[in-house]
Order: C-alpha cells, then sequence, then structure tokens
C-alpha cells in the first residue's frame, strides 16, 4: 500500500500531462479527464489515511536519486487526505463555474499541476523535494491567479502574489543548504534524528544551527502564510478565478503552518523563536481582525479574514501547541472553501434581494434598537465571566489533566474564555421572548462548541504526536519565565476588560456618532483606511528599484 | 593569470561582460546569436580549467557583483534577444563562484550550459516574435496567449527554465552552488534569483498577458511547438540525471 503512495503526486501530474499531450479539445473531455483523476487521488490518499491507522508507522519512500523521496507520517497522511479532498470540490466546482471562460483546458492542467506540488510538498521526504514543490506551488500560482490574461488587475496582484512567495522561498532554500552542510543528508527523517541526537552540534554565525535554520523556516512561513507585513498579497488575490481563490484559501496559504509543524523537530530546539511566532501570529490576528472589519467587499473582507484566521494558527504554533495548529488550518481551510464557493450565490441573491433577516438579532445588533427585556445585570455578568472559565476548564481537565500545566495552554484557554465571554456579554441584551431560554441554548451552544474542540483538538495532539514527551518539550520550549509570563498575562487581561468598559461607555453614551472626529480618530481612520500603507510602501521601493535598473541601463547604453 | 583574465572575457565579468553583449547587440542572426551564447561560456570554461592558477578569493564577491548588477539591468530589458544576453551574463558569472568552490571541469561545462542553452532558446524565440510584429519587444504586442497560445507555451517553459525553475535543470545547479558558498556568498545569490523571477513575470506580462490587439498572426506550427517542449523535456530529463538533484 504504501508504495501506492507514489501515485499520490502523480495521478494529478498525469491528468495534467495527458490533457496538455493528447491535446483534448472538447470542455467536456478535459473536465471529465481531470475530475476522474482527482477522483483517484481522493480516494488513494483517503487509503493511505487509512492505512497509517490500521499500520502505525511513518514510512520513508524512495526513487534511488538524491531526491524525490516521500514521507508517510501523520502530518503528510492527513494533509493529503484534506488537500486532495479540497482539490475534488474545486476541480467539481469549476466544471461549470469555468465553462464560459477562455483557456479552459488551461485551467484545468494547472489546476491538476497545483494540486500536484501541494501533494508533493506534503509528502515531501528530502529537503531538495520540499523545496521544488515550495517553489513551484509560488510559480503555478502566480498563472493561476493571471488566469483572465486580458485584466491588468489580475496580472498585477498575481506578481504581488509571486514576489512574496518567491521571497519566502529564499528563506526556506537557505535553511536547506544550511542543514546539508552540517549534517550532510538531505533526507527528513534522518535529519531529524541527528538534531535529535546533538541539536547544538553546529552553529552558525555564532548562533545554534537550530535556531537559525528555525527562524529561516518562519520566514518563509510567514511569507506563504500571508503574516504582517508580508500580508498584502492575500486580500488582492480575490481578481483571480473564484475555483482558485478557494484552493489557495482553503489550502496553499496554509503551507505556514505545515511547515512550521513539518520542522517541529528543529523548532523544539528554538523556544525563541517560537516566541517571535507568536508575536507575529498576534499581530497579524489582530490587524487581520480589524481590516475585515473596514472592508465592503465581502471577498476583500473574506481574504483579510483568512489572515486573521492565518495569525491565530501562528499564535496556536507560537505557544507550543503545534497539533492544534494543523486542526485549526483544516478547519479553516473547510468553512473558508465553503465560503468562497457559496460567495457567489450569496452575491446573486443579493441582487434579487436585500437579504437581511428583520429578527431579532438583526433589530439589535445593526438597527441597534432598545431591548424590552434582560437578564439583571449581576446574573449576566455572573454568566458571562463564570460559565466559559468553567466549560473550558472542566472540558480540558476531562480530556487532559495536565494540560493547564502548560504555559501555551493557558494562553489558549484565556483566549477561548474571553471569546466565551464576550459572546455572552453581547447577546445578554438582545431582545428575547424568554431571555433565559435564549441563556440556556448560548451556554448548550458554547459547550459544545468548546467540548468537540477540546476532543478534537486532543485528538489531532495524539494522532500527530503520539510522543508525549515531544509534545511536552513542544509547550515547555515555548514557554517563558513565569514573572515574564504572569506579568503579560496580567497586561492582556487589562487590555481586555479595558476594551470592553470602552465599547460599554461608547455604546452607553450613542456611540458616539455625532459631532467631529478627533484628528486621533481620523489619523486612525486613514491608517486603516490605506490598510497601514504597507501597499504604498512597497510600491514606492519597486519603483525606485525599477527607476535605478532604468538609469543604470541608460548609463551603459544597453550592453 | 592571463588566462584568468581571458576567461573572465568569456564568462563574462564586468566590465569585460560589455564586449560579450556588444557582440551579442550587433548579431542579428537568431543562429548567431544562439550559438554564441552556447559556445562563448564554454570557451570561458575551458580557458578557466586551462588556467594553472587557483581562482582567486576576491573574484567570487567580484563575481556576484557582477551576476547582481546585471539581475538589476535586466529589470527594464524589454527586448527578448537583449533580455536573453542580459540574463546569460547574470548567470555566467556565477560560474566563477562554483570554480572556487572547488568544481570539477565536467561540473564547471555542466553548469555554463544549464544557463546558457535556455537563453539561446529565449533568443531563438525572439526570431518568430519579431517576423509577425516586426520587434520582440515586451509590451509592443500583449496578450498573445489568447491569438498564439503555443508560442505562449514555448516561450513561457523556456524563461521558466531560463530563470532556474524546478525541475530544469539550472534550479538543482544553484543549489549545488549555494551549498559550495559561504553565508554571505548564498545570501547574494539568492537574492540575484529572486530578481531573475522578478525579471521572467515583467518579460511574460508583456507577452503573454494583457489585453490581446487586433492584429493578430498565427501561431507557431503544431510540429514547431512539439520539437521545442520535447527539447525542454530532454533538458529536463538530462539535468536530473547528471545533476542528481543538487545539493
Amino acid at each position: 500500500m504504501d508504495k501506492l503512495t507514489i501515485l499520490l503526486p502523480a495521478m494529478p501530474l498525469l491528468s495534467a500531462l495527458l490533457i496538455a499531450l493528447l491535446g483534448v479539445r472538447s470542455r467536456r473531455g478535459v473536465a471529465r479527464l481531470s475530475v476522474g483523476f482527482a477522483v483517484l487521488t481522493f480516494l488513494l490518499a483517503a487509503a493511505s489515511l487509512a492505512f497509517y491507522l490500521v499500520e502505525g508507522q511513518p514510512h520513508w519512500m524512495s526513487l534511488g536519486r538524491g531526491w524525490g523521496s516521500l514521507y508517510l507520517d501523520p502530518l503528510a497522511s492527513l494533509m493529503a487526505a484534506m488537500v486532495a479532498g479540497i482539490s475534488l470540490v474545486v476541480h467539481v466546482y469549476a466544471v461549470r463555474y469555468m465553462a464560459e471562460e477562455p483557456g479552459y483546458a488551461r485551467f484545468y492542467i494547472l489546476l491538476d499541476l497545483m494540486a500536484a506540488a501541494i501533494l508533493l510538498m506534503v509528502a515531501a521526504g528530502d529537503l531538495v523535494t520540499l523545496l521544488v514543490a515550495w517553489h513551484l506551488i509560488g510559480v503555478l500560482l502566480y498563472f493561476l491567479l493571471g488566469h483572465d490574461a486580458a485584466r491588468p488587475a489580475a496580472q498585477r496582484y498575481a506578481f504581488w502574489t509571486f514576489f512574496t512567495y518567491r521571497l519566502g522561498d529564499l528563506p526556506l532554500i537557505l535553511a536547506a543548504v544550511l542543514l546539508y552542510q552540517a549534517y550532510g543528508t538531505t533526507s527528513l527523517p534522518a535529519l531529524f534524528e541527528l538534531i535529535g541526537a546533538d541539536p547544538g552540534a553546529h552553529h552558525v554565525v555564532g548562533l545554534p544551527l537550530t535556531t537559525v535554520t528555525a527562524f529561516l523556516v518562519a520566514l518563509a512561513a510567514f511569507a506563504r502564510s500571508a503574516q504582517f507585513p508580508l500580508h498584502i498579497w492575500l486580500p488582492y488575490t480575490m481578481e483571480g478565478p473564484t475555483p482558485v481563490s478557494a484552493l489557495m484559501h482553503a489550502g496553499i496559504v496554509n503551507a505556514g503552518g505545515f511547515i512550521i509543524n513539518r520542522f517541529a523537530p528543529v523548532f523544539v530546539h528554538a523556544g525563541e523563536v517560537l516566541h517571535l511566532v507568536f508575536v507575529v501570529g498576534l499581530v497579524t490576528a489582530i490587524l487581520g481582525s480589524v481590516l475585515m472589519l473596514m472592508q465592503n467587499d465581502i471577498k476583500k473582507s473574506l481574504g483579510y479574514s483568512t489572515m486573521g484566521q492565518m495569525g491565530f494558527m501562528f499564535v496556536e504554533a507560537g505557544v507550543g501547541a503545534f497539533s492544534l495548529a494543523i486542526y485549526h488550518l483544516i478547519a479553516h481551510g473547510l468553512f473558508k472553501g465553503t465560503l468562497f464557493l457559496g460567495a457567489g450565490s450569496v452575491i446573486n441573491n443579493a441582487r434579487k434581494h436585500d437579504g437581511v433577516p428583520h429578527d431579532d438579532v438583526y433589530t439589535f445588533v445593526v438597527e441597534r434598537k432598545p431591548v424590552a427585556y434582560r437578564l439583571p445585570w449581576v446574573v449576566a455578568a455572573a454568566l458571562t465571566v463564570v460559565v466559559p472559565f468553567v466549560i473550558l476548564g472542566l472540558s480540558h481537565w476531562l480530556v487532559d489533566d495536565d494540560f493547564v500545566g502548560r504555559q501555551g495552554a493557558i494562553i489558549l484557554l484565556f483566549f477561548g474564555w474571553v471569546t466565551g465571554a464576550q459572546l455572552l456579554f453581547v447577546t445578554y441584551r438582545l431582545r428575547a421572548g424568554s431571555p433565559w431560554r435564549l441563556m440556556a441554548m448560548i451556554i448548550l451552544s458554547l459547550v459544545i462548541v468548546v467540548a468537540g474542540y477540546t476532543w478534537i483538538g486532543h485528538a489531532f495532539d495524539l494522532f500527530l504526536y503520539p510522543d508525549r514527551a515531544f509534545s511536552d518539550r513542544l509547550y515547555a520550549a515555548a514557554s517563558i519565565p513565569l514573572g515574564t509570563f504572569e506579568v503579560l498575562a496580567a497586561i492582556l487581561s487589562l487590555a481586555v476588560v479595558g476594551g470592553w468598559a470602552a465599547t460599554y461607555y461608547a455604546t452607553a453614551n450613542g456611540g458616539l456618532r455625532s459631532g467631529e472626529a478627533s484628528p486621533l480618530r481620523l489619523a486612525l481612520y486613514s491608517l486603516l483606511s490605506r490598510e497601514f500603507y504597507v501597499a504604498d510602501v512597497y510600491t514606492w521601493l519597486t519603483q525606485a528599484v525599477l527607476g535605478l535598473s532604468r538609469r543604470l541601463n541608460v548609463w551603459l547604453r544597453w550592453v | 593569470m592571463t588566462l584568468l583574465l581571458i576567461a573572465a572575457l568569456f564568462l563574462p565579468l564586468f566590465p569585460l561582460s560589455i564586449v560579450f553583449n556588444g557582440a551579442l547587440a550587433q548579431l542579428r542572426k537568431p543562429v548567431a546569436h544562439c550559438v554564441l551564447l552556447l559556445v562563448w561560456p564554454q570557451l570561458g570554461v575551458a580557458l578557466l580549467t586551462l588556467a594553472s592558477h587557483a581562482v582567486p578569493p576576491y573574484v567570487v564577491p567580484w563575481a556576484l557583483l557582477t551576476a547582481g548588477f546585471y539581475a538589476l539591468r535586466l529589470l527594464t530589458v524589454r527586448d527578448m534577444g537583449q533580455w536573453a544576453g542580459v540574463l546569460a551574463t547574470s548567470a555566467l558569472a556565477l560560474t566563477w563562484a562554483l570554480a572556487a568552490g572547488g568544481a570539477d571541469r565536467a561540473e564547471l561545462h555542466a553548469f555554463a550550459f544549464w544557463f546558457s542553452l535556455p537563453a539561446a532558446l529565449v533568443a531563438l524565440l525572439a526570431h518568430p516574435l519579431a517576423r509577425r510584429f516586426g520587434a520582440a519587444y515586451a509590451g509592443l504586442q500583449g496578450g498573445l496567449i489568447g491569438s498564439q497560445p503555443r508560442l505562449s507555451g514555448a516561450l513561457t517553459l523556456t524563461v521558466l527554465a531560463a530563470v532556474a525553475t524546478p525541475p530544469f535543470p539550472g534550479f538543482f545547479a544553484l543549489l549545488n552552488l549555494l551549498q559550495k558558498l559561504d553565508l554571505s556568498g548564498a545570501v547574494g545569490v539568492l537574492a540575484i534569483w529572486m530578481i531573475w523571477g522578478w525579471a521572467a513575470t515583467k518579460l511574460l506580462q508583456g507577452f503573454i498577458f494583457g489585453a490581446e490587439r487586433a492584429v493578430s498572426s498565427g501561431d507557431i506550427g503544431r510540429i514547431s511547438s512539439l520539437a521545442y517542449t520535447g527539447l525542454l523535456g530532454v533538458f529536463v530529463i538530462a539535468g536530473l540525471y547528471l545533476t542528481g538533484g543538487g545539493l
């Protein structure tokens, strides 16, 4: 069975070659061939995952050359199944969505090649194969995003994506070269074994090689997963065809989370880099969420939402919860893919009727009408603070009583508590015939979500990192001194509570909507509406480089 | 030492590289372009290996600066024939870094070939474009992907091969070079590689993307297209066989 895994990336590659070389002309023929191969690929990926679940042992397969090996471990088998599944859905969706677009066969060839490249990346068993796949994904995405060749905007943003991806390729290549120079092998399992045996054996520019490598891999992951300030390409890639947007937001952009997990045996010796990952993820999550709220275009809003989610994924990795990042990646991929593929229908429906549900939630949240009856505030406050805490604490304690002993887990619990409390804080004022019943339903929903998340998250942890000691070491690597941790937690708590108080004050005073805006608010608005001027800075830099190039050519008379 | 200096003319180091690019600019026949791009660097490698001196240490930064300088200039070159020459200059200068890293003669010949063949093919493709539109000039005739899909496909693949995209041999050759360099040298080569990619997208955007112009000429023939694709396929297989996948 493990030999069949080689067919995983080969299937879509074969489909692309057949379409190109046989010169399949009819659109139906192209779609049938490509979707047929996508079904086979998905079945193979599912069988591969099932095989691993039964067998329980990782496999490393090589073609016998210096590269071209595949490594089938829990991470690869899980990711391959997810990628093949999303690829199949996108293939089927595109059959009709792209039916009237020019370049139908070209689109399917590129889509198949992209599926092959992603599958090769997740199953890569050596550094060179990983680099080949990593590099090809950026190139193929450029052509997929620029599929509509006549639209200058599509070309412009496809280039932004390509350039950012190339920027992210470089640190990964450098990491691979440094690892090869130090250990003399490209095989990933062999490398990780050597690093585990003696992590401090090699140094580069006075720093441990593990720290430098982890830093370079993190840089590559930042570019690939649109972390601030390398995020600007992501919201603008909506110029590409919708199936490509779905594939990108559901699969390709998650590569950052994957690569960090793949190099977990390196990151476990690089706690400082995990702290950096946490900070970058946190900043990205906050800015992505803020910018999402500023948008009035559904697809761009989804783009910034993805940026925020990628930030959360990096936060999880940064606190040592690597398996949770993979769970997040898969869950986000599935729901974001669904949203993208449904966006067209939503826009179409909105043209026919406004689709506004004139119910209690709408009148309260949008129209801000006063409520008729609410719970006593003492009860509401108690519920808001206590209930999420109890639910989160109990569910985690039941699953893994050692969980709360980890700093990273405390941070995740804190985030969960803040989110839960905020949900209750907002909804307790909702107009309802029976506020107690409404609150009970909300709490029940929260219990289901939290318990489900906890159990599935724990199952992912056991599947991806069956060695509990290694998992504990990841959390330990991400930890900071206890005193610093407590101070930071206190500051964060104060910020959250302060935010709530400010929101409550603003709401109680009519939302400060009347009168002139202060210069500070105007400056903030400008900053946000210009998306922190990041794109402007990049454009200025690009123009400066091109100007220099032009001047040099003129001085040297183009020879 | 004299041999090394002459080799710097053939494996072009700035300012001696002006001779190579000047010669390319003077030639009108596409076949002559191809021959020059293929033979000139091989002569350089032959001279380099004949020289009794080892490559002096100061040549590596000189070579990297030349490669970076021509990569930067490549960004605004719009004539396809000239583009091939400037890219070849940038890439072939890196042969010196490989030689300083202790590569043997066969490795050096192969390295020069992996970069000069795609550049020669790009120069060759300028010919059908110039015949159809008067000049092979990026931006002059956009939207070729709609009217001339076979020519666009051949052009895209060749340009990707020229800028060392996997699985073309240039990619593995660069990986091999990187592991022979120190950290600063490797960072320099990576930056140059990135600029090549940027220049490639600019070139492709000027030819295959954009609005289709009203006047449309015929595409290249199916046989020419297959021959081109076949040649690139053989190039990939030969590269994989001979480089062993780099690193």
